[in-house]
C-alpha cells in the first residue's frame, strides 16, 4: 500500500461512493420523471378509468369469418407477423355415420393466418358438412385473470375499467402469464420482448372512439360498450335482451368480461 | 463498550440487546429509504401497478378514423347508409384506413373493387344464413358489382 493513503483520503473516497449511490437512484427518479411527461403527453386527458367498465360481446351468428378485425388489430396495435391479439377460429362439424347411433361427426378448427384475408374453402366437401361457423377469439378480460396473479413483477393487471393491460416498461418477459391464459391469448412480442395482449384498444376507448375490431366489422358480430355509461339504445342492452350469453370456459371462474351469444359446446 | 450504568432505565438492557435493536432499525431505515427510491411514485394508485402505465398505454395514436369522424364532412352518406342493410357497416370496412385523409381531405382514398365486395359475400358453408352470398363464378361473371348493387343502398337498383 502507498505511503499516501491517509484517514482524511480514505474518509473522502468514502464519502464520495455513499454520496454517488445516494445520488444515482434520485437521478434515476428523476430522469424516469421527466421521460414519463412525454411518454404520456399524448394521452387523453380527463379519462377516469373509475368511472367506466368495459365489456365485450360476441355474436357467433353474426360473424361471416371475413378477418377484417384481424387485419385492424393487426394495423391499429402494430402487431408483429404470425402473431394475433385477435383471430377467427372456423369450426367445421362433419355428419355422424350412418347407423353409428351418434348425433354429430368430428370436429375440425382451423385458423389459417388467423383469418387474414378470409378463409379459403374447406377441404371438406359440403355435403359432409353438418354445421360449420366462425368464432372471434380474442382476450376475455377475465374479472379474476390467471395471467395477472402470476406476474411476478406487477408488470399485468387488471385496471379499474375492466381492461387487462401489460406495463411494457416494467414486463421482465419471464412469460408466466403466456402459460397462465388459459385462452391462449397471450404472446411474446419478439420486437419488445416483452409479453403481448389486446389492450382492448385502450388508446382508442379513451378517446371515446372504439376498438379497431369492434369499428371494422361489418357483421356487428362484436358489440363493445361501457355498463357505467350506457348510450341510448344501447347495442349491449340490446345484445344482453335478445341472446342467451355464455363466457368460455365458465368452470375456470375466470369471470370473463367478453360474452358469446351462439356458442357450440364443441367451442373451448 | 456500551456504558450501561450512566443510561436513563429504559435503555438499560444487555448490549447485545441494544445492538440486535440497534440493527433492526438501521435495516429497517435502509429498507424505507431503498422503497422510497426504487418504488415508482404513480404505484398503487389503482392497484398493485404503475398508475402511470394507463396513461402510457393510451399515449398511443389510433390508426383508424372511426365512423364519426367521416359524419362531420359525409353525414348525408353515412344517414342514406343507416337506412339500408349495410347500415352497421364504418365506412373504413371498405374505403380503407382514413386518417390521413381525415387529417387532410386533399389526401384521396384509393377506389374500391370487386375484391372488396366478395370478400364478404362469397358463399361459404360456414357463413350464416341470414348473409346474402354468391357463387363469384356463377353470378353474373365479368360484370362489376356496382353495375347492378349501390354499395351505400343494396336494396337499390342504379
Amino acid at each position: 500500500m502507498s505511503d499516501n493513503v491517509t484517514r482524511r483520503s480514505v474518509l473522502k473516497n468514502l464519502a464520495g461512493i455513499v454520496g454517488g449511490i445516494l445520488a444515482m437512484p434520485a437521478g434515476r427518479t428523476c430522469k424516469a420523471a421527466v421521460q414519463n411527461v412525454f411518454a404520456i403527453a399524448p394521452a387523453p386527458k380527463g379519462y377516469d378509468p373509475n368511472q367506466h367498465k368495459w365489456l365485450m360481446a360476441l355474436d357467433v351468428d353474426k360473424c361471416i369469418g371475413c378477418g377484417m378485425c384481424v387485419e385492424a388489430c393487426k394495423a391499429e396495435n402494430n402487431v408483429p407477423q404470425n402473431y394475433f391479439r385477435t383471430w377467427i377460429e372456423r369450426y367445421v362439424i362433419t355428419r355422424p355415420k350412418a347407423g353409428s347411433g351418434e348425433s354429430r361427426g368430428e370436429t375440425f378448427v382451423d385458423s389459417t393466418n388467423g383469418g387474414i384475408g378470409g378463409f379459403k374453402p374447406s377441404l371438406i366437401p359440403k355435403e359432409d358438412i353438418l354445421k360449420s361457423f366462425f368464432v372471434p377469439k380474442m382476450c376475455n378480460l377475465c374479472e379474476h385473470s390467471p395471467c395477472t396473479q402470476v406476474c411476478p413483477v406487477g408488470a399485468t393487471f387488471e385496471a379499474p375499467d375492466g381492461a387487462v393491460l401489460v406495463d411494457k416498461n416494467y414486463c421482465i418477459g419471464c412469460g408466466f402469464c403466456i402459460q397462465a391464459c388459459p385462452y391462449g391469448c397471450r404472446f411474446f412480442n419478439p420486437e419488445t420482448h416483452t409479453a403481448d395482449k389486446c389492450t382492448l384498444c385502450y388508446h382508442r376507448i379513451t378517446r371515446g372512439l372504439k376498438p379497431a375490431c369492434v369499428e371494422i366489422c361489418p357483421s356487428q358480430a362484436r358489440i363493445f360498450g361501457d355498463l357505467k355509461n350506457p348510450v341510448p339504445d344501447d347495442p349491449l342492452r340490446r345484445f344482453m335482451e335478445s341472446n342467451k350469453v355464455e363466457e368460455l370456459k365458465k368452470s375456470l371462474g375466470t369471470g370473463p368480461r367478453v360474452l358469446y351469444a351462439g356458442l357450440d359446446e364443441e367451442v373451448r | 463498550m456500551l456504558r450501561t450504568d450512566t443510561m436513563p432505565p429504559l435503555l438499560k438492557m444487555p448490549p447485545q440487546i441494544i445492538r440486535l435493536v440497534l440493527l433492526t432499525i438501521g435495516i429497517v431505515c435502509v429498507y424505507f429509504t431503498a422503497r422510497f427510491f426504487l418504488v415508482p411514485p404513480s404505484f398503487g394508485q389503482y392497484g398493485h401497478y404503475r398508475g402511470i402505465a394507463l396513461q402510457e398505454i393510451a399515449a398511443r395514436e389510433p390508426y383508424w378514423a372511426g365512423r364519426k369522424a367521416c359524419d362531420t364532412c359525409h353525414g348525408e352518406i353515412v344517414k342514406k347508409l343507416a337506412k339500408a342493410e349495410h347500415q352497421g357497416l364504418s365506412c373504413e370496412t371498405c374505403h380503407g384506413p382514413s386518417k390521413a385523409h381525415v387529417e387532410n381531405p386533399e389526401v384521396k382514398l384509393p377506389k374500391l373493387s370487386y375484391s372488396q365486395c366478395v370478400r364478404c359475400h362469397e358463399a361459404s358453408p360456414s357463413r350464416p344464413k341470414w348473409l346474402h352470398q354468391i357463387t363469384p363464378d356463377k353470378h353474373y361473371t365479368g360484370q362489376v358489382c356496382s353495375e347492378c348493387h349501390v354499395p351505400h343502398q343494396p336494396n337499390e337498383v342504379p
